[in-house]
This record gives C-alpha cells, structure tokens and sequence, in this order.
C-alpha cells in the first residue's frame, strides 16, 4: 500500500516536471513590474528632472540661434544630441551590472535572459520617450524656433521629438549593452565616459576629422542623431553669420595705411567689384592728382576732399581713413545686402550629409533603429553567458 | 652621430642583450637542475619564463606571460615590416603598431615583476631582489642559480594527487544518486580539474551535510549535482537524469546560494508571488498561486513582514525569504550554500530544523555549513570533501555523521575539517590519507 502511494506520487512528481513553465512574453510582464515599481519607489523618477535640467542649460546657452542660422544650429543639434547621449547613457549604464549576481541566480531558476532584456527595453523606451518630450517642453519654454516645416508628421515638433527619441534610445541600448557585458558597477563606470567622448569626438559634424577617422563616425549615434536634426532644421538653406560676426569683430580695426589699396580689397571681397572697376581706377587717380602719396597716413583733411569729389561724381560709398571695414559693412546694410551676402556665404557651406529631404531623415533614423537592435541583442548574447562568471 | 659610431652603438647593445640572454639561460638552468626540475627547459625561449613563473607559484601569471610574448613578437614583427615602407614611422597604422608594442613591452614588464615578486617569496628573499632581476637578470639569475644559500623556503615539488577509487555507486529509484568521474574547469590554455572520482547516494527524506575546507569544491559538487555546472558525470534523481532533462528538472531542484540574492526595493509578498510566478507551472492557476505564496509566508513565518521591503528585513528573515523563494516550487532536491553566515545560533538552529522538517516531509535536503556542531544531531549523513595534493576536491568520506567521527578519529565536525585541511590553511594535512583510506573502505566493502 505504502509502495503504491509512494510510486503515485513519484508518478505525480513526473507529470509536474513535464508542465510547461512561464513563458518569454509571461515572464517579460513580471520584469517590467519589478522595474516600474523601481520607477516608482526607488529613485528612477529623477531621470526625468534631471532630464529638464540638462535640456534647461542647453537651451540657455545655445537656445537663441537654434534652427536660425546654420552655426547655430549645428551647435545646439549637437549640445541636444550630446543630452541625449548623455541621458541615454545615465539610464542604463549600471541597471544590468548592479544586479548580476540576482540575474544570475534566477537565470538558474528558469529566467530567460531575452524576456528580462525585453523588459528593459520596454522600460527603457519609456524612459527615454520621457526624456525627449521633456527636453522639447524645456526648449518650447525657453522659447527656441523650431523649423517651420515638417520632414515625415505633419508637425516639425513631432518629427524632432522622434529623432531625439531614437538618438537617446540607442544610446540607452549602448549602455545596457555595456552593462550586460561587464560584471560590476566600477568597470560599467570607468568605460562610459570613453564611450561619451568618442561619441561626441566622432559626431562628424563638429570636429573635423579626415580619412579613417571621418568613416569611424559611421558607427556613432551622436552622428546620426546630429544628422537627422541639422536635416530637419533645414540646415543647408540657413543663412550663414560667420563671416559677418568675422568681419563685425574686424569693423573697429583702424588702418593708417594705403586706404585706397585697403578700401578696394574689401570691397572686392566683400561685393566681389573688380579691383578694375572704373571707381577704384578714378579713387587711385585722384589719390594720385591730389599728390597723397600711397602707404602714407591719409589726413582727415585730404579724406573729406576725397569723399567730397566722389559724392559730387555720384559715387555712393565713401572711403575712410580710419575703419574701412565698418564702411563696407555700412555700405552692405545700407543697400540691403546683407541677407543676400549671408545667404551666399552658406551656399558655399552647405553639408551634403544634411540635406533636409525624406530620404536622409529616413535613413538616420533606419540607422539609429539599427544601433538599438544590434545594442539589444548584443546585451542577450552577452547575458546568456551569465552562468559562466567566476563564483 | 656619425654612422660609424652608431653602427659600434647598435652591436655593442645586441651584444649585451646576447649575453645577458645567455648567462640569464644558464642561471635559470642551474636553478632547475637545483630544484629538481630538467635543466635543458631553461634554454626554449619564452617557455623558460613560464617554467620559471611556475617556481615562483605564478602559474596563471606564466600562461599570460606566454601570451603576452607572443603578442610581442607579433607586434615587433609587424613594425619592422612597417619601418621597410615607412622608416619616419608617418602613416596612421605605423604608429598605432608603434603604441601597441610599447603596451605590450609594458605589459610584459609588469607581469614579470609579479613573476619575480612569487620568487622572492618562494626563495624568502628580500624585495630588493626583484629590481636585481627586472635590471640585470643574466647576472641576477646566475647568482640564484649557484648561490647554495639561495634554496627555496616552501614545497614546490610537483606532486600526483590520490588515485581514483574506480567505484559506482548503483542508481537507487527513491533518491538522488551521484556518479561524478571527473569535472574540469578551463582556466587560461589551462585544464584544472576541479573535482573527481565522487560517488553516492542519498535516500528521499535525508539531511545530508556537505562538510569541507575552502576549495575544496563544495558550491562546485552542488553545481555538479544540480546540473548548473555540468561535469563527467551521471547524476539521477528518483531515476531520471539531471543532466538529460536540465531544462524541466531544473524546477524541480532548489538552490539557495550563499548570498541573499534579493532585490531590495520589492517587499517580501511582491518577491514571493514573482518566485511563484517564474518557478511554478503555467496550468497552475492564479488564485492557487496566492494560495501556496500564503503557505509559504506561514510556513517560514513571513506573514507578519509579507508588506514589508526586502532591504528594510533582518539578516534571519532576509535568509528564510531567499529560502522561502526556492521552496515555493516545492522541489523535490533542496540545496542550501551555507544558510546560516551570518546568524547567531539560535536563529541557526531554528533554520536547520525548519530543514530537517523539509528533509521528513519526503525531500533530500543538502546543506553547507561552516559551523556544523551545533546542528549535527539533525543530519542523516555527511559528506566530507577534500583537497588531495594537485588540488583536487575529492571525496574524503559519505555516511552517518557518527559514523564520521569514528572514520576520522575525531569528535566533532570541526575537528574532522581540521584533520583534512591543508597545513597552510591551520589544519593537519592529512587528505590525501583520507580520501586513499576511504576509497579503501568502499572497495573492501564492495568486496
């Protein structure tokens, strides 16, 4: 009789241990409790205002030219991508390493390493879609144009949203990669400000680099992150100020020499005029009629004179003995030129790697999906080796 | 510099390096010779390091070495090819090579002073002597070599461990029967081997006490059994094999490591009913799910802290709760890595026989545990595990713990562990006469 029970229940044991066991998609839901109560009741939450800070500091300091003009804009696209990075980084860089050892232990106990890394995925997407809608709340307030026109959402807001979205996103996935791979907090620490610079290094749009290290920017998320926001801001049909702040900071610059020479070199720079012109040829007549010897300090006397005859000849602009630059500047705002010359001047700057068209915007952000795919699965393969760490 | 003068520069530098090469050779020669190791092992390049590492009991150090020789190699290789090409060293990967070589020569440094470090140590000579060695090893090792007062001060013999028993314990159907023939462990381009020639059977219903020093590969035998760390070996639990079916018996078998493996932010209720979640089957409904993380919180006397966090819970509660979380899946194989560090003797004792009730209630119960006297009389059996010579745990004795004692000579566990602990860890040295007397034992009465 005793026998009998005994066998039943051997009987029973086997039956039990053939039942199936909480699946992927199950056992995915239990994980992303755990990490939302995390959310909740540890201290996950201040990503979010730490998020709001960072992107208040940004817009402050590079805010104001922003989508207006072409350095601008390439200087905020990269402090935004650089938030993003950053953010991206700090949400998951120690998540996966801090709890190791558990992750090892309940991996024995029947855990699958792709639902667990799922459930960070999906957590962390809701991280990071925080973030960026944060960081566009702080950019609205503090007032930053956003481009008129819209890429792929009928609002250009929407589509900048994604773009930073996905550059965090797959910074966040790089980190959680680096955090599978590695076995404690230190090392996941010591490797991510390595990470950080060679992201911002090799964005490709604000440091000039060359050969291999132009094909390296390839591999970062800052390049197409950088990318898609200089491609929806409409980077290449801005109007370019450098030239003008160059010459603006030279506008105070005094010359006492060959004024005639200096005047004609301005002005063929700045309008493009032929140094042949008949203008400069009569000015270098008259220079030489009045017996004012070039390379000499020209008085103030002999420069009224000068401009004297030029204004009764119908001549508009003025030569200075002074600050022939300003004069330039003076004459091009005074003739409303100075849209067209920063309209020119950009034409002549225009990155073919940020055409604002579909395709482009399109393609950096297939290329950021990417990045958080392989990211994703690199962190699976890497936990899945999880038994095999040293006791 | 004329040319001339740097041409009499460069021989005599190779030179030098030629015959520090040599006399380092035929010191490091004589040393072997002096140490009862072959001589002509001095004279291969690169191996002599490694075989000279080994003296200082660096052996891991030794294998890296090689590595790290070989890349070296490598590298200078490469870079004298490049400098063929590019003798001002100007292009992008000539001095990326350039770098790597001078890593690589610094790696190679630092890891031959830690080989020098173990040396002076092994020989019990000062520190001085590992600049002697890492400045001017020719002359450095010729002194070693033929100094009759330089002897090393710690057994460096290399020595064969017990043989095997060649037994096998038959497959019993009511509990856990352990054949494990050998389990290695790969430990950079080298084979360790971990454990060997184990062999035992535990009924349903038993205690059993897994009692041994440190390394002797206590965690690594539970590993082995569980089918976690899978080893040369067959391993059946109520006739079905571990290692065949891992994947649905895993579920089965419940292993509570050493550390309370627990997330600190979940209360105990939140942990329990994930526990169940992952560990029970699916068809098991909902509301009986509840029903067995109720019993368990009872059963563990957790109900009382059931909405209290992980973190905010004793060193005890914390360890009934790592407990609790393998024992909801009700498993029919129980393993504990010692469940009481940590806690004082009476919450000790109330564990283990809250164990020993688990053990009556038709499970095999295993437990590790450091401090083994003061709940010995709640164990069936024990099972002793030692370090025979190359380091191999092996096993020293299996059966009733009264029975222990008297193999042992001795009168408690403690005493027994001390009795099979190596002499630099405070014990008596006498595991290899151990396990030799016990494998005896099991052929005599195997007749």
């Amino acid at each position: 009789m005793a026998e009998n029970m005994e066998k039943q229940e051997n009987m029973e044991t086997q039956e039990n241990k053939d039942l199936k066991h909480t699946g992927h998609m199950a056992q995915t839901g239990i994980y992303l409790g755990k990490l939302f109560r995390m959310f909740v009741f540890q201290s996950d939450w201040k990503v979010m205002p730490m998020a709001a800070i960072i992107a208040g500091l940004v817009c402050f300091v590079v805010g104001g030219n922003l989508f207006k003009t072409m350095e601008g804009t390439l200087l905020g696209t990269f402090a935004l991508s650089c938030v993003c990075i950053w953010n991206g980084f700090f949400n998951s860089i120690q998540v996966v390493c801090r709890e190791r050892p558990i992750i090892k232990r309940e991996h024995r106990s029947g855990m699958h390493i792709s639902s667990y890394i799922l459930a960070h995925m999906i957590y962390q997407a809701f991280l990071c879609a925080g973030q960026a809608a944060i960081t566009l709340l702080i950019c609205t307030m503090m007032k930053v144009t956003f481009p008129a026109h819209s890429n792929i959402t009928p609002w250009p807001i929407v589509d900048i949203g994604i773009t930073l979205f996905l550059t965090t996103y797959a910074a966040d996935m790089m980190a959680l990669m680096v955090s599978s791979i590695v076995h404690n907090t230190t090392t996941a620490m010591t490797i991510m400000p390595f990470l950080l610079i060679f992201q911002l290094v090799f964005s490709g749009g604000f440091f000039s680099l060359e050969g291999f290290a132009l094909k390296l920017t390839n591999v970062t998320v800052a390049k197409w992150g950088l990318t898609a926001l200089c491609a929806q801001g409409d980077y290449n049909n801005l109007p370019m100020v450098a030239l003008w702040n160059s010459a603006f900071k030279l506008s105070g610059l005094e010359v006492d020499t060959d004024n005639a020479d200096i005047q004609g070199m301005v002005e063929n720079e700045l309008l493009g005029i032929d140094p042949e012109d008949t203008t400069i040829v009569e000015l270098k007549e008259i220079l030489k009629d009045e017996g004012i010897d070039l390379g000499k300090e020209l008085s103030d006397a002999a420069t009224k004179r000068i401009n004297d005859i030029m204004a009764a000849r119908g001549y508009k602009f003025k030569i200075t003995t002074k600050k022939p630059v300003w004069e330039a500047m003076h004459f091009i705002e005074e003739n409303g030129l100075k849209e067209e010359l920063l309209h020119k001047s950009a034409e002549y700057n225009r990155n073919p790697n940020y055409e604002g068209s579909l395709e482009n915007i399109l393609n950096c952000w297939l290329k950021l999906v990417l990045f958080i795919v392989l990211f994703a699965c690199l962190s699976v393969a890497s936990l899945e080796y999880i038994d095999r760490d040293k006791r | 510099m004329d040319e001339s003068m740097m041409y009499w520069q460069e021989m005599f530098s190779s030179i030098i390096t030629y015959v520090s090469t040599a006399l380092q050779m035929i010191g490091l020669c004589a040393l072997f010779i002096k140490i009862g190791k072959k001589g002509w092992k001095a004279f291969i390049p690169i191996y002599n390091e490694y075989e000279l590492s080994r003296l200082a009991k660096r052996d891991y150090v030794g294998r890296v070495l090689i590595l790290f020789h070989i890349l070296s190699m490598v590298v200078s290789i490469t870079v004298s090819y490049m400098l063929v090409d590019d003798p001002d060293m100007d292009k992008l990967w000539s001095k990326i090579f350039l770098l790597a070589e001078l890593a690589v020569s610094i790696c190679v440094f630092m890891l031959e002073l830690r080989v020098f470090n173990g040396l002076c140590e092994v020989f019990g000579k000062k520190k001085l002597w590992i600049a002697a060695w890492a400045f001017i090893p020719g002359i450095t090792s010729l002194i070693w070599g033929f100094s009759r007062k330089i002897m090393p001060v710690m057994s460096i013999i290399d020595v064969k461990g017990v043989e095997e028993s060649g037994h096998h314990v038959e497959a019993i159907e009511d509990g856990l029967t352990v054949n494990i023939r050998k389990r290695t462990a790969s430990d950079f381009l080298k084979r360790k081997t971990l454990l060997k020639d184990i062999h035992l059977a535990i009924p349903r219903g038993h205690m059993v006490l897994l009692l041994g020093g440190s390394g002797a590969g206590k965690t690594t035998f539970l590993n082995a059994v569980t089918g976690y760390e899978k080893a040369d070996a067959d391993v059946l639990l109520h006739g079905r094999n571990i290692y065949k079916e891992y994947e649905s018996m895993k579920y089965d078998v419940g292993f509570v490591p050493q550390q309370d493996l627990m997330r600190g932010n979940d209360t105990v209720l939140m942990t329990l009913e994930d526990a169940a979640k992952l560990r029970l089957p699916e068809s098991v409904k909902r509301r009986e799910k509840k029903k067995r993380v109720q019993e368990v919180l009872e059963s563990f006397g957790l109900s009382m802290l059931a909405n209290t966090l992980v973190d905010k819970l004793s060193g005890g509660q914390r360890k009934r709760l790592s407990i609790a979380m393998e024992f909801i899946s009700d498993p029919t194989l129980f393993i504990l890595d010692e469940p009481d560090s940590g806690l004082d003797g009476v919450v000790a004792r109330g564990l283990f026989e809250k164990l020993r009730a688990i053990a009556d209630s038709g499970k095999i119960v295993i437990v590790i545990t450091h401090t083994p006297d003061r709940v010995a009389d709640l164990f069936d059996e024990v099972i002793v595990l030692a370090k025979d010579v190359d380091r191999t745990g092996r096993l020293a004795f299996y059966g009733p713990i009264d029975e222990a004692k008297e193999f042992f000579g001795k009168d408690s566990m403690e005493h027994v562990l001390l009795a099979i602990n190596q002499k630099e860890e405070g014990g008596e040295g006498r595991a290899n006469e151990f396990v030799t007397l016990y494998n005896e034992e099991i052929k005599r009465k195997a007749g």
